[in-house]
């Protein structure tokens, strides 16, 4: 078991990561996990699974990360991941408007549905790209947008390049520090975190139904 | 322990005997009876040395890369064979069982009692299922379900005992006599001795064996056996180095009748057995074939050779036509999808280097692209372009010479296609690829209901076969979709190494359903072909399909009358269907590992498998075994789906 190095969390927090296909969910969590980078992955299909432990004031935390599928067809998936999330980091290309626009879906979707205490962190990525050309690209987001989006919706907001890790790690740290210890999933067994409890379950059959109407075409 | 340990101790004997296409090959004919039914008289085979060597090594790296020996030792091992003189009957180590055996022989003659140590072996078989707790069980599922379960079980062992002969034909056929060409060959007797060297190196109820023999023997003769027990005598010792040789020749034997067994369905034909062809690809298609049988197979390619040049020319017109008024300027492009596909193509297989090359990703680009403005239901979903790929390599090879087959993945193709090679490759990948979405639209359109469903009846599946499993899952909390999901979407393909994915796809491929296939030989003769006598899918193992209630399986209660119209969500249901089994018999292997992970560890070891080393045989185990499930489970599924 992976607990007999690790000391046992003091908090585990769930955050879901949602966002255009292609704007690098599967490159952040990579450079937080194990601090890599790969230029080509293959696209996430349904959703990927990872967990980090860090500290926070001398204590253990842990994330555990559902990365989402990008692609519009595997919406009807997402509400099975951010249902139950203490946390959503929403991310989209500093260099592509659309993937903006689709961030700010994201964002009224969770506020509709994820519930009041969810964190939202929106993440600019690809920093990178905007640093080396020196000028704002054709397709490239407006920031100023983006800022008043920020306030407007109260979320936190990065800048951020996983292929350079910057502020990669401001990210997870800022959106643990927003959750308070109180608010650890309920625990069963003694030397593990099983962290989805039966009040959390994903229910296939009703995510399945729910998910589909919930779509219903609309997002086209 | 029940059906895991079953499973497993079929995968054990995989790695420490022959056997595994053996099983592989049983598991297949149980449900599809031998084509060969027809008992011929045997006669003894001669290995043609000198045909065999020289083979070119195209032929002998066909069939697999990992047990290939370099052209020289081959050469050193088919010389050996001549020296021993022996027939190539004698090349499988089951054969040395079978003196013994035959002397059995003679205390166990009568029928019944074959019969009856079939029902032993059909209660043995059962009885490693303690799980069938509930009353879905299997074998109360089929007596409920069968009107006659007496009849049914006769017709169950009569297959089941020309299988075994089938089995033995596959793999200790000796090499034909090639100076004909190879064709025409006689089919090696339905009922031979080494038959029950097989039965009893198969399944632990060896005495069953013997007395098949003696029932059916009685007009055969077997020159090779006195020749066995001489050299058995003559050399008891074996070097190490002279059994591994031998196993290798034996290995390269099969391969070589394997190909032989293709040229003999595929050349010329002028109407191509599709049913001897889905049959014998299931067990593995060499190289030098694949091409052509996996366009046989999905229904691309028409049965009829004389048709298949100017339908060739037809179609690949017909997608250069397409490109030309997508590419125009009458044709606004769908610049999301257009986008979509232009950023998932240099993510596809980015481990494999053919991949990365510019005129591959454009060819890439150019059929994913026609595909989704052309099936807008669907659209281009991720996953279609994993799925695109084993097509287009395998394509590729036609483009190479055999020697240079290996290297597809890593030579770049613009250095030796033409242009119109090139659109050809295209062509055909593209309506291949047509061909197999087809079979799982639901999987990709808006919901992907397919998948939802598979992911469903897996779940199901595993409850059933491995109810342990089930329950510790549930108790873990892991869902089926936080896994299956992908194995769905990508049809395993995430899962193992291309290699690997290409081998299984000679399986998949074949559980494709004819229908497709078969109405192209109606066009191109003008006779009204009835559909169902080409199916081999229909079969003595099967119950009535009125007793099946699932949604696909309901579908093909529709006469062949309707296929045309039908046929489409008919064929939904061989290759989801069996992909499900697929599925269950891999999560299935990780049965014990699992049992003790818990949710994190389980999802974590579900999303990157440690297949990485995994060989022809493993996949072909793995298959197998699906196939054990599915014969299994295929009645009851109605009960509890």
């Amino acid at each position: 078991m992976n607990t007999s190095t690790a000391a046992i969390p003091k908090l585990t927090i769930k955050v879901v990561f949602l966002g255009e296909s292609a704007v690098g969910k599967s490159s952040i969590v990579l450079r937080f996990v194990s601090d890599d980078f790969t230029e080509s992955r293959e696209p996430t299909i349904g959703a990927a699974f990872l967990t980090k432990r860090t500290t926070r004031d001398g204590n253990t935390i842990k994330f555990e990360i559902w990365d989402t599928a990008g692609q519009e067809r595997f919406a009807p998936l997402a509400p099975m991941y951010y249902r139950n999330a203490q946390a959503a980091v929403v991310v989209f290309d500093i260099t592509n408007e659309h993937s903006f626009h689709k961030a700010e879906d994201w964002v009224k979707e969770l506020h509709e549905k994820a519930g009041n205490d969810i964190v939202i962190a929106l993440v600019a990525n690809k920093m990178d790209l905007l640093n080396v050309q020196g000028t704002i690209l054709d397709e490239a987001v407006n920031e100023e947008e983006v800022d008043s989006f920020c306030q407007r919706e109260g979320l936190l907001y990065f800048k951020a390049s996983a292929k350079t890790g910057e502020n990669i790690h401001e990210i997870f740290q800022t959106v643990g520090e927003k959750i308070p210890y109180s608010k650890q999933s309920p625990r069963r067994g003694s030397d593990h975190d099983l962290t989805i409890t039966d009040d959390q379950r994903i229910d296939l059959q009703s995510t399945t139904v729910e998910g589909t109407k919930e779509t219903g075409g609309c997002n086209c | 322990m029940g059906v895991r340990s079953a499973a497993k101790e079929m995968h054990e004997r995989d790695h420490t005997s022959d056997s595994s296409s053996l099983v592989t090959s049983l598991m297949k004919s149980w449900r599809i009876s031998s084509a060969s039914s027809s008992s011929k008289k045997p006669s003894l085979y001669k290995m043609n040395t000198t045909e065999s060597a020289s083979l070119p090594s195209g032929y002998i790296s066909s069939a697999n890369r990992d047990r290939r020996t370099s052209d020289g030792n081959f050469e050193a091992m088919t010389k050996q064979q001549t020296s021993t003189k022996r027939t190539s009957n004698s090349y499988s180590p089951l054969r040395y069982v079978s003196p013994t055996l035959s002397t059995a022989s003679n205390e166990s003659p009568r029928p019944a009692l074959l019969l009856r140590q079939h029902h032993h072996r059909q209660h043995h078989h059962h009885h490693q299922q303690p799980r069938h707790s509930s009353s879905g069980s299997v074998n109360n599922s089929n007596t409920n379900t069968s009107t006659d379960p007496n009849r049914k079980n006769d017709r169950y062992f009569k297959d089941l005992d020309e299988d075994w002969s089938a089995v033995i034909d596959d793999y200790n056929m000796p090499i034909p006599i090639l100076t004909n060409g190879g064709f025409g060959i006689p089919v090696a007797p339905k009922r031979t001795l080494s038959r029950s060297s097989t039965s009893s190196s198969v399944n632990s109820t060896s005495n069953m064996g013997p007395s098949t023999v003696r029932n059916s023997s009685s007009s055969f003769t077997y020159p090779q056996l006195p020749q066995l027990q001489k050299e058995q005598t003559n050399e008891p010792k074996k070097t190490e180095l002279e059994i591994k040789n031998e196993r290798d020749a034996q290995e390269l034997n099969s391969i070589i009748q394997r190909i032989s067994k293709f040229d003999n369905i595929l050349k010329d034909k002028i109407i191509i057995n599709q049913q001897d062809l889905r049959q014998i690809s299931w067990n593995g298609i060499p190289k030098i074939h694949r091409p052509v049988v996996w366009k046989l197979l999905i229904g691309y390619l028409p049965v009829n050779t004389k048709r298949q040049e100017s339908f060739l020319q037809r179609k690949r017109k017909e997608y250069k036509d397409g490109l030309k008024h997508t590419f125009s300027d009458q044709h606004s492009r769908d610049i999301p999808t257009w986008h979509q596909i232009e950023i998932d193509i240099p993510r596809t297989n980015p481990h494999i280097p053919l991949y990365q090359f510019k005129s591959v990703q454009a060819s890439l680009q150019r059929i994913l692209y026609l595909w989704a403005i052309r099936h807008p239901a669907s659209g281009y979903v991720q996953g279609i372009n994993d799925l695109v790929t084993p097509f287009f390599e395998t394509f590729l090879t036609e483009y190479l010479p055999p020697s240079q087959i290996e290297d597809v993945e890593i030579k770049d193709p613009s250095t030796y296609m033409t242009d119109e090679n090139v659109a050809n490759l295209e062509a055909d990948t593209f309506w291949c690829l047509t061909k197999l979405l087809e079979q799982i639209t639901d999987n990709y359109i808006h919901g992907q209901p397919g998948i939802l469903r598979q992911v469903k009846n897996l779940s199901q599946l595993v409850k059933r076969i491995d109810a342990d499993l089930y329950n510790h899952f549930q108790n873990e909390h892991v869902e089926f979709i936080q896994f299956a999901f992908r194995w769905m979407n990508c049809l395993l393909m995430r899962e193992f190494q291309m290699a690997t994915v290409i081998r299984m796809w000679d399986t998949y491929l074949s559980e494709t359903s004819q229908e497709v296939a078969s109405s192209y030989s109606i066009s191109s003769n003008d006779i009204k072909t009835p559909v169902t006598p080409t199916e081999p899918r229909v079969a003595s193992f099967v119950t009535p399909t009125a007793d099946f209630q699932s949604p696909t399986a309901a579908l093909s209660n529709m006469t062949p009358n309707n296929v045309v119209e039908d046929s489409n969500k008919m064929r939904q249901s061989s290759l989801n269907e069996f992909h499900v089994f697929v599925c269950a018999a891999f999560l299935i292997k990780w049965s014990d590992q699992l049992m003790d992970m818990d949710f994190q560890e389980t999802i974590t070891f579900l999303q990157n498998p440690p297949t990485k080393d995994w060989t022809e045989t493993d996949i072909e185990m793995l298959l197998s075994e699906a196939f054990i499930w599915q014969s299994l489970y295929k009645d009851a599924t109605s009960h509890w789906l």
